[in-house]
């Protein structure tokens, strides 16, 4: 059955039931049908070209969702871009979508030219008018459902499309192999830009549930947080394991005091055999699900139930089995190994069509194996002979620092641009559990800049720069200066020199 | 070791920078520490000096420079 229509039907049925609870303001599953309905019609008579996709400028209010639904109905796939991103998010994004038209949710940070632009003071409009809206075109099959933006290393950031099937396959696996009730209650705490959120959003609406969201500004202030946190309801948790950290330092999170509390889903990196042994003993009834995924595999694709027994058994846990539809080999030279590292290969029908309008990027890492599509991760692994996968690293210099995902060579990329540089990389800080703590960049300066630019004033000025380019979480914490880098013998510079420098007396 | 140094030591790991000639830095401002690095922070005080931070009061502004950060240590 079509995914739209599945969750216009549950919209109808539920009526007056809650889907969406934003730090106590509510909204009902009608007000999901009658604002999407108004806005899918006013979609409708824009005249956009068929396959256009739609920039959806949003946070963590319930008006973000209703726009991704708008979208969906009248047939748009959704680019979901986070109002806490960098000015020229938009417009990289914009530059590779081609986008004819913005949901903009909040004020728009940047002025983007040749496009349609619905404000917040017209949804409002358009949500006073209600309209009898019959869907006759929502995206089907294989027409993109959603298009989220990862960072290039070049600078261009990768749109991933996700199609209807993908996101139907995923929710399949999502909804029926993990015991989640019926009207389960989810927690909405990661952005929608991120794809971990899908995780919440959809298997929520499909079940006819409820989500209650976090923003990031009441994440940020750990007083908040945890006043809001000690009013949720939530049972069905979906966060990075930083984020579990976070909770875990509050004493009263602890099953006594959080009784719905049953299932968390762990994705977006590695978690720790430390975190996850914490978060048992405080939950010890819970099922705690380590996820693993790439965005281009729709979320999550393996998972393991991290038990009592898990914990004895291994020190770095498992990312789990494959869901029942799809593969995943390791490949060493071309070859199936088990029991060794090699590259993750994942194959089956949440395996994306590739990135938007780049076909060699596309070329690059997917392929077609048996009649199914499959995807290179760049992550390295071990599969065991049962099947069960291990988690060992990264190919490249991707890096996932508090869940997001990072190319090291991009922020160099635009660490190079900038006119005091005249040389720099970014090397990443690990903590005692293999986490990324922070990044440092090594930079070797213009010799020409003038004598009050001392250290303290070039890396806040270097900082003030990058963050027009980059996103914050991108931006390194630390910079190092040097009058030389050390290079290795392609002449490159030897960034794991670097790396074992930094990370010496960790 | 004294609040002081642990506390200049657990900084120095956590943002890989040495703040002793920066202690009236603001560290959140300055982009050095975010909340991740703040649970961090927390965890390593817990650790070395078995400190416990009620979570629930935990007012920023009341940690953002070492010195800061230093004067909580110290009165808890």
């Amino acid at each position: 059955m079509n995914l739209v229509k599945q969750i216009d039907d549950i919209s109808v049925k539920m009526g007056n039931r809650l889907v969406y609870d934003y730090l106590g303001d509510t909204n009902t599953y009608d007000d999901l049908k009658k604002r999407s309905d108004s806005l899918a019609f006013q979609i409708d008579n824009l005249g956009l070209s068929k396959t256009t996709p739609i920039i959806v400028y949003g946070d963590q209010t319930f008006n973000t969702i209703v726009a991704f639904i708008a979208c969906v109905k009248s047939g748009h796939a959704y680019i979901p871009v986070d109002e806490h991103s960098s000015e020229d998010r938009i417009t990289m994004i914009q530059d590779v979508a081609h986008a004819e038209l913005i949901i903009a949710l909040n004020d728009l940070p940047v002025e983007v030219p040749n496009v349609k632009v619905i404000t917040s003071a017209k949804l409002k409009s358009i949500f006073n008018h209600p309209i009898d809206y019959v869907m006759t075109h929502p995206v089907d099959g294989d027409d993109n459902f959603y298009i989220i933006f990862t960072s290039g290393t070049t600078g261009k950031p990768k749109g991933v499309q996700i199609s209807h099937d993908n996101l139907q396959s995923f929710l399949d696996w999502m909804d029926n192999s993990f015991g989640l009730p019926e009207h389960a209650v989810g927690l909405s705490q990661t952005a929608y830009s991120f794809d971990l959120s899908g995780m919440d959003l959809y298997p929520t609406l499909t079940l006819g549930g409820e989500l209650q969201a976090i923003p990031r500004e009441v994440t940020e202030d750990f007083r908040q947080l945890f006043n809001t946190l000690e009013n949720l309801t939530t049972n069905f948790w979906v966060s990075t394991p930083s984020f579990v950290d976070i909770c875990l330092l509050s004493k009263t999170f602890n099953q006594e005091h959080y009784p719905e509390l049953n299932y968390f889903f762990l994705c977006g990196e590695e978690l720790t055999h430390s975190t996850a042994e914490r978060l048992k003993k405080r939950f010890p009834d819970a099922h705690i699900y380590n996820t693993y995924g790439p965005t281009e595999a729709t979320v999550a694709v393996t998972a393991i139930d991290i038990t009592d027994e898990i914990l004895e058994k291994y020190d770095r846990l498992p990312i789990g089995y494959i869901k029942s539809d799809s593969q995943a080999w390791i490949d060493v030279d071309g070859e199936q190994k088990f029991g060794e590292n090699g590259e993750l290969i994942l194959c089956g029908p949440t395996v994306s069509k590739g990135y938007l309008n780049a076909p060699e990027k596309t070329e690059k890492s997917f392929f077609v194996n048996n009649g199914q599509r499959a995807y290179r991760t760049g992550d390295v692994g071990m599969q065991e002979q049962d099947g069960l996968l291990f988690f060992a690293g990264r190919k490249d210099f991707q890096i996932k620092m508090h869940g997001f995902r990072i190319e090291l060579e991009e922020i160099a990329h635009y660490l190079n641009q900038l006119p005091q540089i005249n040389q720099g990389v970014v090397v990443p800080k690990y903590n005692h559990d293999r986490k990324v703590s922070a990044l440092i960049a090594y930079v070797v300066k213009q010799p020409q800049l003038s004598a009050d630019d001392d250290d303290l004033h070039l890396t806040s000025k270097l900082k003030d720069a990058l963050q027009h380019e980059l996103m914050p979480y991108m931006i390194p914490q630390q910079f190092v200066y040097r009058d030389n880098l050390p290079l290795n013998i392609n002449g490159k510079v030897d960034i794991n020199t670097l790396i074992k420098e930094v990370n010496a007396n960790g | 070791m004294d609040a002081k140094e642990t506390v200049m030591n657990v900084l120095k790991d956590i943002t890989g920078t040495d703040l002793s000639d920066k202690m009236d830095e603001n560290l959140f401002e300055t982009g050095l520490i975010d909340s991740m690095a703040t649970v961090e922070l927390l965890l390593n005080l817990q650790d070395e000096l078995g400190i416990d931070v009620p979570i629930s009061e935990f007012d920023r502004q009341e940690w953002d420079t070492p010195n800061k950060i230093i004067n909580k240590v110290e009165s808890m």
